[in-house]
């Protein structure tokens, strides 16, 4: 009976104002900045572009011509396995960083956080910029290497590939790792670790069996977070990546930028957020499962 | 120490002189920064002995059990289990386990595997895992929940993954950091049972940390009261009841009312004491001279309305019904309060609050302390 009271309660709640009213400005968000500019950019994909601009039209010629050439395709593969490499070495290098700030006492903690944190006050295009006096050709490591007499060229390898390209995304973006990493570290009971070492876990194991299981949302969001970051940058490839270190953004940025091309710019668009959005909810999937299995035995 | 059973707690076992050692603190002294948590402790607790340490809050309780379990380094002193000195030995390499205030279970895995979890790290082989987590469960009555997840547990069933976590891996001494206080008072002595059950079951040696009295003496095989970092008093349940040797353990442990007074007649261990005018009756376990400053303790429950060798006259000040007694309040005619438990078969009589009353207990109920 209470039950039944109950549910019709909660029905009358859910039929009345308040909720959607709370809700409203959330919504009203969501649509200006998300649903609009998504639905137009879907739908521009559809449109014809011409020598007079981009016409209104319901024409699939802009996804043809992207599937037509394997550039695009090659493209678009090559921009997610930088990502994901990015989004791996921003792994490898934040959590390591994260551990030793949770571990951090006193006022060793904030003065760590605010290293961390000064290099975001300039601009993301600065913090790529300032690669090239490092790595260019008259850079400070050649002008070192020089002056040690290692070499006696400057090499030329250091900027303007894929290398460098990592290099930028992960300089700029680790710290979208470390943060998420590091709350969830922070948040850990430390009892759960004196359980651990108590139950006969050695350092090592209690990591392996509870620390690392336990800052898996944190990786999880850190990584998201980089890999979609990086995945649609073009300021660090057109920077630090020369003729072979492009990626999808800039051809999607020229389309726009150059060509004029807005409907073949938006098609492509519209492929890389479906390729992005699958390679997110495959990867989201993959953990889950993970954990599912990590309850089981025998 | 010779540990006899006593009425009120059967000893599960006879502890005696040929009883082994597990646990042998000696000369323990723990400071954290400049704050001195333990004062010079020496503690010998015998294999298979249901031992508590009591005492309040930052009394150090916890510090001990937790330089046992290794998680503290004493500043000075050595601590032996099984007659190994385990200073230096971190927590997974000594023959205890720990069952935490909090519980601290794994919240990422299932019952099964937080209890799996020792032996797993352990590499113990798969079947051996298998029985052995299985048995656990069973000697905790968790049959059927191996793949429930904590969250998913009741606060009293939580309680006995914890235990069958750390049973599993049969310690050689259980340590339990308070780890009832967050259960209600049906379920709580419902854990008592349970793990004077499972004390007697498996014969491990357990140390128990508590503030609370009643708990520690319900299930203790011998008592340590601590207070400012130091043991006040070890012994049995009734030797720490009966005969407490300080004012703190007889306030600390049970309800007690105290008068400071002045001895004025010795008849052997009878003595009389004269407190603010008033003559008590009472018994002292240790030599003492006329003059001598001293207090007197009385229990609530020893006080009664019949008659005595001391009689104390007043008005109730206030009763209160408790179930099996109803607890009396009396205003002396000087202002100060006396409190009485009376058998609530014997308290018909009672005067209501405003009438006078007299309340009695003889001299064998009262005990002197040496200030």
């Amino acid at each position: 009976m209470s039950l039944a009271v109950r549910s019709a309660f909660r029905q009358r709640l859910a039929a009345s104002g308040p909720g959607w009213a709370l809700a409203s400005p959330a919504v009203v968000w969501l649509i200006v900045f998300s649903v609009l500019p998504i639905g137009l950019m879907v739908a521009m994909s559809f449109w014809k572009s011409t020598i007079y601009g981009t016409r209104p039209d319901f024409i699939f010629d802009n996804y043809r011509r992207i599937f037509a050439n394997s550039l695009y395709v090659n493209q678009l593969l090559s921009t997610l396995r930088i990502a994901v490499s990015a989004t791996i070495i921003s792994l490898l290098v934040s959590y390591p960083i994260a551990l030793m700030l949770s571990r951090l006492k006193g006022a060793f903690r904030p003065g760590f956080l605010l290293l961390l944190f000064i290099p975001f006050w300039s601009s993301y295009v600065v913090r790529t910029f300032v690669w090239l006096p490092i790595l260019g050709r008259n850079g400070a490591i050649n002008q070192f290497l020089l002056w040690l007499g290692v070499v006696d060229q400057p090499l030329d390898f250091l900027l303007y590939n894929e290398g460098a390209v990592l290099l930028g995304l992960v300089y700029v973006f680790t710290l979208f790792m470390t943060l998420p990493i590091y709350v969830t570290l922070d948040k850990l009971d430390p009892a759960l670790l004196e359980a651990a070492n108590d139950l006969g876990a050695r350092p090592l194991q209690a990591f392996a069996r509870v620390i690392v299981p336990l800052s898996l949302p944190g990786v999880m969001s850190g990584s998201i977070m980089v890999f979609l970051l990086a995945v649609g940058v073009y300021v660090t490839p057109q920077l630090l990546g020369g003729p072979s270190g492009l990626m999808f953004g800039n051809i999607i940025a020229a389309q726009f930028l150059s060509d004029n091309n807005w409907a073949f710019g938006s098609a492509l668009a519209v492929v890389m957020m479906v390729v992005v959005l699958s390679v997110i909810l495959s990867a989201g999937r993959l953990v889950g499962l993970q954990q599912a299995f990590s309850g089981g035995h025998g | 120490m010779a540990n006899p059973p006593t009425k009120e707690m059967p000893a599960a076992i006879q502890l005696d002189t040929a009883t082994p050692i597990s646990v042998s603190v000696r000369n323990v002294y723990k400071t954290f920064d400049t704050t001195p948590a333990l004062k010079d402790i020496a503690l010998d607790i015998r294999r298979g002995e249901f031992f508590s340490l009591l005492g309040p809050s930052g009394c150090g309780k916890t510090t001990l059990l937790r330089s046992i379990g290794g998680f503290e380094t004493p500043t000075s002193g050595t601590i032996l289990i099984d007659g190994k000195d385990v200073g230096g030995i971190p927590p997974y390499g000594r023959p205890t386990n720990m069952i935490f205030q909090q519980l601290a279970l794994f919240p990422h895995l299932d019952v099964y595997e937080n209890v799996a979890f020792g032996l797993r790290v352990q590499k113990k082989p798969k079947e051996q895992i298998d029985g052995r987590v299985k048995g656990a469960l069973a000697l905790v009555r968790l049959e059927g929940y191996e793949r429930r997840m904590p969250s998913q547990l009741s606060g009293g069933q939580r309680q006995r993954v914890a235990m069958a976590r750390a049973l599993v891996n049969e310690p050689s001494v259980l340590l339990l950091d308070e780890p009832l206080g967050s259960l209600d008072l049906q379920l709580r002595l419902q854990m008592h049972e349970e793990l004077r059950r499972l004390q007697r079951t498996l014969g491990n040696t357990f140390v128990f940390v508590t503030h609370d009295q009643g708990e520690a003496m319900s299930m203790s095989d011998r008592i340590a009261v601590m207070n400012g970092g130091v043991i006040v008093q070890l012994g049995t349940p009734e030797d720490i009841y009966e005969r407490p040797q300080s004012r703190f353990v007889a306030q600390f442990v049970g309800h007690t009312n105290l008068f400071d007074g002045k001895v004025i007649r010795i008849e052997g261990s009878r003595v009389t004491v004269e407190s603010d005018g008033i003559s008590l009756a009472a018994t002292t376990p240790t030599p003492v001279e006329l003059g001598q400053a001293v207090t007197v303790v009385v229990r609530y429950e020893r006080l009664g309305l019949g008659a005595g060798d001391t009689t104390l006259r007043g008005n109730v000040a206030e009763r209160m019904f408790l179930g099996g007694t109803v607890r009396v309040v009396m205003a002396l005619s000087g202002g100060r309060l006396v409190t009485a438990d009376i058998a609530s078969t014997a308290a018909t009589g009672l005067p209501a609050i405003g009438e006078p009353v007299a309340l009695t207990f003889n001299a064998s109920d009262s005990r002197v302390l040496v200030a």
